[in-house]
């Protein structure tokens, strides 16, 4: 279930199954504890500072039963990563670039070379000290081909593994193939945790990084364990050790929580009768991640009627998104306006055309399209699927479009339905540096451009918007571009959800933001 | 009785056989190419054809079939297509876990609804036949999942006796599963137990009435010895193929429960390999749940040929 970087397919049974089971559980629990009757949710978790020591156990949703340390691959066990390594650039909680392995880098006056300075006196678990040759290494095994790793994807059109130079121990060289002034972005990838030289056989067990916490034991789909690493170059992290657990399925690893088992279901997001059962136990308690998921409407482009501009506009100002906000998330996220840049981003711009179905009528009269009937698809894939597809439809009947919601089986959404009926609902992790969001999902011939849009002078206002190394244009040129998804592109974004996050009322110093968990900070009280 | 003996087993493996091809044709329909569903959104047309070569998708099909089958029957079920090792050990060590699981389940529902049942009809239309037949109404109408729910939360929330989930793996031992057997094991007999309950009840009523029945109580024998000389084994008789059917269901049932729990058995193997398109897990489990189901029932029904007098004489009287 590496929903991380994209819904897949591995946990739909699952959810499936889980939500028919929470459905029960939480109407059992709502009845039982009385629950219904206080629907407050708290917006953040409890305050103050840790006791030192103590161990911290997560419930995880297991990626595969085949999963594995490697950063790089696509079957990574994503919550031992950001413990157990560290990457060159990290992302602070203001969404900008910070230092990690690397203290500073620059480029050159055209951006096609990037220079890293690395942080000196870091040790890997192992003993041996981190060099250049390490991060060098690093993206050498995420292009490998052998590897498959997702986000070789994203590297490969820019870096040649050749090319790349460690002048000293402490100096990264990065010739790209074209200019790249956000190059540094693509590096804060849970993909790019630096691992030691040549060790690609066997990183995959060991889990040898330079992170606040080293491995004592991993099970693919089991159980593991990681213990502090006191030479961390940070300092040591607040807890002794953190137990992971894989609980594949959602009700039962809100269960778990509930019993005192475990102290934090990580990548949950709870539904909202569960989170209010949660809320009101004694043990447990909601941590928000807020705009944590990226919710999605997308038209193919190119199937009809979507493949007129003017049907994608109408479609667009047809329906409010606080009224989507309102019913389908009560209240918990933000108002999208289709644009795919969370409002957390610091390229985010917030002006937006307003909700018009008059104008969105006029639309659809000049397309030859008045009275537009259209199937939404939708699955029990996620539990705000449907009520978002609801509220839209309930939304753009006003412009007088007729939305017929079609629920198709969760098990094959992502195989049947996803880039393959014209119009349905989805959602991805938000926490995708800019560039990468727009070339990876909007820009033309992208394997995962979910809404096949493909436009000419959006490429090259990307082109142009990356060779830019003037930072306050080059963040123009990102407010262009979303200017443009807006107007032209095929996606519509009604909302971002805030992640409930279900958390023992023992623990503090709780951060999460995009993909970012604060592992050095997190810790017990009364540990 | 010998030939009721070999026409029983031969129809046992005649099932089998047709089982072995449905299974095996059920999964060769799933939606899509299959090499297109294993890969999902990385199907790349040279992925495609690379993974149809590796699974031998390119040869006829009753070819392969003929290769899985002879495989199947010493116990190779092929390689699983997640961890590339082979499916025989895999589902061996989760079989084991449900074992566990079923063992406790069976003797606890089936001990337990033929007392339960034994008593109803004994006290048929008294406070106790009220009070066990509603029980077992209301455990046959509830949906495993909600009873397993329940039973999580009263006995692992509000009375932290047992443990909500299991936090082990498929390589948990006997002593790490053991305190988190008894609430999936109850779920799984209040389901199961319900339709055993109103068997037994029905039977133990039918036999009661019966002459015999009469006669040896103006012999002047207790009820206890009536009841468990001369009604008991004619009132199970009916009964012993619910039980079979029922421990069968076992198979399917541990499914739901195992997920809630969180149980590293066969239902949770069954349902992981169905997300991943594992299809040789997925083929090797319909199977031995074929195996079972078939066992079951020939078991039910020699056992019913141990009671029934009839049956195990007719060869002998013709």
């Amino acid at each position: 279930m590496s929903d991380i970087h994209h819904p897949g397919r591995r946990s739909v049974l699952a959810a499936g199954v889980a939500s028919a089971a929470s459905l029960g559980a939480s109407w059992l629990l709502s009845g039982c504890t009385g629950a219904a009757s206080t629907p407050v949710l708290p917006a953040v978790a409890a305050k103050g500072a840790p006791d030192r020591g103590g161990t911290l156990r997560i419930a995880r949703p297991p990626a595969s039963d085949a999963e594995t340390l490697d950063p790089a691959s696509a079957l990574s066990a994503y919550e031992y990563l950001g413990a157990l390594y560290n990457r060159l650039v990290r992302v602070d909680a203001d969404g900008e670039l910070a230092p990690d392995l690397a203290e500073s880098w620059e480029p050159d006056s055209t951006a096609r070379t990037w220079t890293f300075r690395l942080r000196k006196g870091v040790t890997f678990h192992h003993g041996r000290p981190f060099t250049a040759a390490d991060a060098a290494y690093t993206l050498r095994h995420i292009l490998d081909k052998a590897t498959a790793s997702p986000q070789a994807a994203v590297l490969a059109p820019l870096v040649d593994p050749e090319r790349l130079r460690t002048p000293d121990a402490h100096t990264l060289v990065v010739p790209l193939k074209s200019p790249n002034a956000e190059f540094p972005s693509l590096l804060t990838h849970y993909n790019c945790y630096v691992v030691p030289d040549g060790s690609a056989k066997s990183i995959g067990r060991t889990g040898i990084g330079t992170g606040p916490f080293k491995l004592e034991s991993f099970a693919p789909a089991g159980p593991g364990r990681v213990t502090a690493y006191r030479d961390h170059w940070a300092g040591a992290p607040v807890l002794d050790a953190i137990a992971f657990y894989s609980v594949a399925d959602m009700s039962a690893r809100s269960n778990a929580l509930l019993a005192g088992q475990v102290d934090l279901l990580s990548q949950t997001n709870l539904d909202f009768a569960t989170a209010r059962v949660v809320a009101a136990s004694d043990r447990a308690t909601i941590a928000r991640v807020k705009n944590a998921q990226w919710y999605v409407l997308p038209m193919l482009t190119t199937e009809k009627p979507f493949t007129d501009v003017r049907v994608r506009q109408a479609m667009k100002l047809a329906y409010d998104p606080e009224h989507v906000v309102k019913v389908a998330l009560q209240g918990a996220g933000t108002a999208g306006w289709d644009n795919p840049v969370p409002p957390s981003d610091p390229v985010h711009i917030p002006a937006h055309p307003k909700h018009d179905p008059e104008q969105a009528r006029h639309l659809l009269k000049k397309a030859g399209q008045e009275g537009l009937a259209v199937d939404l698809h939708t699955s029990s894939y996620d539990p705000l699927f449907t009520p978002m597809a609801l509220a839209y439809q309930d939304s753009a009947r006003r412009a007088g479009i007729r939305i017929r919601v079609k629920t198709a089986s969760a098990d094959s959404y992502y195989t049947q339905i996803w880039m393959k009926k014209p119009l349905m609902a989805t959602y991805w992790f938000t926490g995708r540096p800019v560039d990468q969001l727009f070339t990876q999902i909007f820009r033309s011939g992208s394997s995962y451009n979910e809404t096949a849009w493909s436009d000419k002078d959006f490429d090259a206002l990307l082109d142009r918007a990356r060779a830019e190394t003037d930072d306050a244009r080059r963040r123009e040129l990102y407010g262009e571009a979303q200017t443009t998804v807006i107007e032209k592109g095929g996606a519509m974004t009604p909302m971002f959800a805030d992640r409930l996050v279900g958390i023992s009322r023992a623990v503090r110093g709780y951060a999460e933001h995009g993909f970012e968990f604060d592992y050095l900070g997190i810790g017990l009280k009364g540990a | 009785m010998l030939s009721f003996l070999a026409r029983r087993i031969a129809a046992a493996l005649g099932t089998l056989f047709l089982s072995s091809v449905l299974v095996f044709l059920a999964v060769q329909a799933l939606p899509g190419d299959v090499a297109t569903q294993v890969l999902g959104k990385d199907a790349t047309p040279d992925a495609v054809a690379a993974l149809r070569g590796q699974l031998g998708l390119d040869r006829p099909a009753w070819e392969r079939y003929a290769d899985w089958i002879a495989g199947a029957t010493h116990g190779d079920f092929g390689t699983s297509l997640v961890s590339s090792r082979p499916v025989g050990g895999e589902v061996s060590s989760y079989l084991g876990n449900s074992a566990l699981i079923a063992l406790v389940t069976v003797l606890f529902a089936v001990t337990g609804s033929v007392v339960l049942g034994i008593l109803a009809g004994l006290y048929r239309d008294r406070w106790p036949d009220h009070v066990i037949s509603t029980a077992a109404l209301v455990g046959m109408s509830v949906p495993e999942f909600v009873v397993a729910t329940v039973l999580v939360l009263c006995f692992s929330v509000a009375l932290p006796w047992f443990p909500a989930v299991v936090l082990y793996g498929p390589d948990a031992t006997v002593g790490q599963l053991l305190p988190a057997v008894w609430l999936p094991a109850l779920a799984l007999a209040v389901v199961m137990a319900a339709y055993i309950v109103r068997m037994t009840r029905t039977s133990v009523i039918d036999v009661m009435a019966g002459e015999f029945v009469t006669t040896a109580r103006l012999k002047g024998l207790s009820t206890w010895r009536v009841v468990t000389r001369h009604a008991l084994p004619s009132a199970l008789l009916p009964t012993l193929h619910v039980i079979a059917l029922n421990v069968a269901w076992l198979a399917g049932g541990v499914a739901v429960v195992e997920n809630v729990f969180n149980y590293p058995g066969i239902g949770k193997l069954m349902l992981s390999s169905v997300q991943n398109r594992d299809l040789p897990v997925i083929q090797a489990i319909a199977l031995i749940s074929a195996v079972v189901y078939v066992v079951c029932n020939l078991a039910a029904d020699l056992g019913a040929m141990a009671l029934n007098p009839r049956l195990r004489t007719r060869g002998r009287t013709r």
